[in-house]
């Protein structure tokens, strides 16, 4: 597995299960997924049904996290990838495929997650993507 | 001459033998606990269950039936809802209430059922999917998208003009007014009065307009009025009087403001919503409709401004001058004036002069705006938190139940000669009412010209209260040998005539075995008045004693002792005949433990270990948090037209 492939791999595992705090005044932790959701699904109700009130500010609100979530998933998995590249090819995808394993494996086992908008105080990863 | 005074009274209050001083416009049996000196009654006019929008969206499932059983003194459910929709907490008042007003927001009453019940078109739309799947995201989108804008529209799953969710909403307000009916006590037993109501949400720009709307009896609107399609408060006035006092059907209404303090400075303005300067005509349609005003509640405090000379403002202040502010991490916005209704009476006088007609002619009461469905739930060691703020109930009540600027609300206390609809309504109307922060304080005040001194210590206290003047709320009927001939060259000179006298008494809440009250520290009578065009105040302390009782024990939440019992007549020191005043009096406990104690007591929370407290129960060691409070309760002002002005506006 190439540099490149070990940090592709690394941020699409960080991004969809990561607990990332959300900044503003909802507060709580969720994957950058999950903000990029909760930035979605806030966009086609202002294309759908307008910005009137405080959606607008809601939107950037949500926006920002999920661009900065994004981006420090981003950063995260380029520093390991870096720090995996002089490891040969097969202890590199071993190491970042443990990495992401024990990622995924406690984020569907364990409620790592606070969604202050779901249906739920906390969840694991199914209740938080499903 | 007990009869002389009985049949004084009985002038002075509009009856004869044998004949009600209200008029009955519902057909029920007399009540048999009937006093024709009146009683207080103690409510909640201010009510939201699971028919309102942002009471759902943080998981209020209870409906108004709920909240009148509650209110009863029956204990039932709240959330959070196991998987079978059961409740997982009851609750329960130490006392029942004798009255109360479910008062669901109008706007997106049909809103509320579409997003949750499969079979309405609509819940399958994008905003329904949202508020289901995200429903704290839904609850700000939703909730800022149709009462913050300044221009509300609805949403497209709505239909045309907004039909389908009209309809929609005409089912729970055929319930909420059904409920009312099936928990108002007819019998002679007069045990709880309910009245058909609503809220109408009105936040132009995030600036809280909102008005309670009561009706007198089962007579109610068609179909309540919404700030999306009736966007002003005259908007609200008109269709009052088009849709009830004009109807001819024995419909009869009133409107509440409440938080005017995070109005903006909206609430009360000498402008129309559309900058038009008001009329005489504007404000005696406001006074007509507008009688009594919510000075305290779970937001807040709206008696006046917090940093005055008056020490005892610093009370439940929020910093915001803005609802919409509530879901930023605060600050310190600048305040705009006529926030507060201290405020609002004054300028009040300042427009009965300009315009002959005084339209802020406000009464004042209290209530809590649970979004529980738990009406009067106001002690402070058993507060839920208000459940439509930024602190959600959802999943529980947390350790620190809300925002430590918001506290438990108030009630409503009305005097009336029985506990029924038309006796109530009639209290309301003619402001013999008063509002508490919780505690069930009781307080006569009664304004004239020749109370004696003596007055205080007499059985017959409110027989002569109510034959030498009149009570809150009322006007202070002319002086003796108060003359007309007022004004000389244009210019006002005092008449010389004696200064008016108020008598006022105050009762301590008994409270409960398990729950006593704090005893009384003072009583104070604020004035107001209005000289050249501008409002002025004064505060004085008239009874009790404004350094007793401070000794608070916050470990135990102990009061210091003091009296149970205050009383006085008191002659104003400063009157002037010649200028418009209002007085009120404001009755203070000694100290006793702020809601945030009791909850941080309870989880014996340690701020020397600041290591030991938990990050929900960290606001326990914030200095900035009051941990005491000093419960009050505020009543209706009783005004003064000087005699010039009378013959003015032909009083």
């Amino acid at each position: 597995m190439s540099t490149r492939s070990t940090g592709w791999l690394l941020f699409a595992v960080l991004a969809a299960a990561a607990p990332l705090p959300a900044i503003g005044p909802f507060g709580g932790f969720v994957p950058a997924v999950h903000h990029l959701v909760l930035c979605a699904a806030t966009a086609a109700v202002a294309v759908a049904e307008g910005t009137a009130g405080p959606v607008l500010p809601i939107l950037g609100l949500l926006a920002v996290n999920a661009v900065a979530a994004f981006a420090l998933c981003a950063l995260a998995a380029w520093l390991l990838a870096r720090a995996l590249a002089p490891l040969p090819p097969r202890a590199r995808a071993a190491i970042a495929g443990a990495l992401c394993a024990a990622l995924l494996a406690a984020a569907i086992a364990f409620p790592l997650y606070e969604t202050p908008f779901g249906r739920n105080p906390t969840a694991n990863l199914w209740g938080v993507l499903g | 001459m007990r009869a002389l005074v009985a049949g004084l009274v009985a002038a002075a209050l509009g009856a004869n033998a044998g004949e009600l001083p209200f008029a009955r416009t519902e057909s029920r049996e007399p009540c048999a606990h009937y006093d024709p000196l009146r009683q207080p009654f103690f409510g909640d006019t201010h009510v939201h269950t699971g028919f309102s929008f942002d009471a759902w969206g943080q998981g209020t499932l209870a409906g108004p039936r709920d909240a009148y059983r509650f209110a009863r003194g029956e204990a039932t459910g709240m959330q959070p809802y196991g998987p079978d929709g059961r409740p997982q907490t009851r609750i329960q008042l130490r006392r029942p209430l004798d009255f109360a007003v479910v008062t669901d927001h109008s706007d997106l009453l049909g809103e509320t059922q579409i997003c949750q019940n499969p079979a309405l078109l609509g819940y399958g739309s994008l905003v329904c999917r949202v508020v289901r799947r995200f429903p704290k995201l839904g609850y700000s989108l939703v909730n800022g998208y149709v009462y913050s804008s300044e221009h509300p529209t609805r949403y497209s799953f709505c239909g045309k003009d907004g039909a389908g969710c009209r309809e929609a909403g005409r089912g729970p307000w055929r319930e909420i007014q059904d409920a009312a009916e099936a928990y108002y006590d007819r019998s002679a037993a007069c045990r709880f009065t309910t009245f058909v109501g609503y809220e109408w949400t009105g936040m132009p720009a995030g600036d809280n307009l909102h008005r309670n709307v009561i009706f007198r009896n089962a007579v109610a609107q068609a179909y309540p009025t919404t700030y999306i399609e009736t966007p002003t408060p005259e908007g609200l006035w008109h269709a009052l009087e088009a849709e009830c006092l004009d109807a001819h059907n024995g419909c009869d209404v009133l409107a509440i403001p409440h938080n005017s303090n995070v109005s903006n400075g909206r609430m009360f303005t000498a402008t129309r919503s559309d900058g038009a300067p008001l009329t005489a005509d504007d404000a005696r349609e406001r006074a007509r409709l507008e009688t009594l005003v919510e000075v305290t509640q779970h937001k807040g405090d709206s008696e006046c401004r917090g940093g005055a000379e008056d020490e005892l403002c610093n009370y439940e202040k929020l910093t915001i001058p803005r609802m919409m502010d509530m879901a930023s991490a605060g600050g310190r916005a600048p305040l705009p004036p006529n926030l507060y209704v201290r405020e609002a009476l004054g300028l009040g006088l300042v427009l009965g002069e300009q315009l002959g007609a005084n339209p802020f002619r406000l009464g004042l009461i209290g209530s809590t705006d649970t979004h529980l469905a738990a009406p009067g739930m106001v002690d402070e060691d058993q507060f839920r938190g208000h459940a439509a703020g930024t602190v959600s109930a959802r999943w529980g009540v947390p350790p620190y139940p809300d925002r430590p600027d918001f506290n438990p609300g108030g009630l409503a206390v009305l005097w009336a000669e029985e506990n029924s609809r038309d006796a109530l309504f009639d209290a309301m109307r003619r402001r013999e009412a008063y509002g508490t922060s919780g505690p069930r304080i009781t307080v006569r005040l009664f304004g004239g010209w020749s109370y004696p001194e003596d007055l205080c210590g007499d059985a017959d206290f409110a027989q002569k209260g109510y034959a030498g003047g009149v009570p809150m709320g009322g006007d202070l009927p002319p002086a003796p040998g108060a003359s007309f001939a007022q004004r000389a060259g244009g210019e006002r000179r005092p008449s010389g005539l004696a200064a008016p006298r108020l008598a006022v008494w105050a009762l301590r809440d008994p409270g409960t075995s398990g729950a006593p009250s704090a005893p009384l520290q003072r009583i104070q009578i604020v004035k107001g008045w209005a000289r050249r065009g501008e409002s002025h105040e004064r505060v004085y302390d008239v009874a009790g004693d404004p350094h007793a009782g401070t000794d608070l024990d916050l470990a135990t939440c102990t009061p210091a002792p003091g009296p149970a019992q205050l009383c006085r007549v008191w002659s104003d020191p400063d009157f002037d005949s010649a200028v418009p005043a209002f007085y009120y009096a404001r009755v203070v406990e000694n100290p006793s433990c702020r809601w945030n104690t009791w909850a941080c007591n309870a989880h014996h929370v340690d701020c020397s270990r600041p290591g030991s407290v938990p990050g929900e129960l960290r606001a326990c060691c914030d200095a900035s948090v009051p941990k005491s409070i000093q419960e009050r309760a505020w009543t209706s002002p009783i005004w003064y037209t000087p005699p010039a002005d009378r013959a003015r506006i032909g009083r």
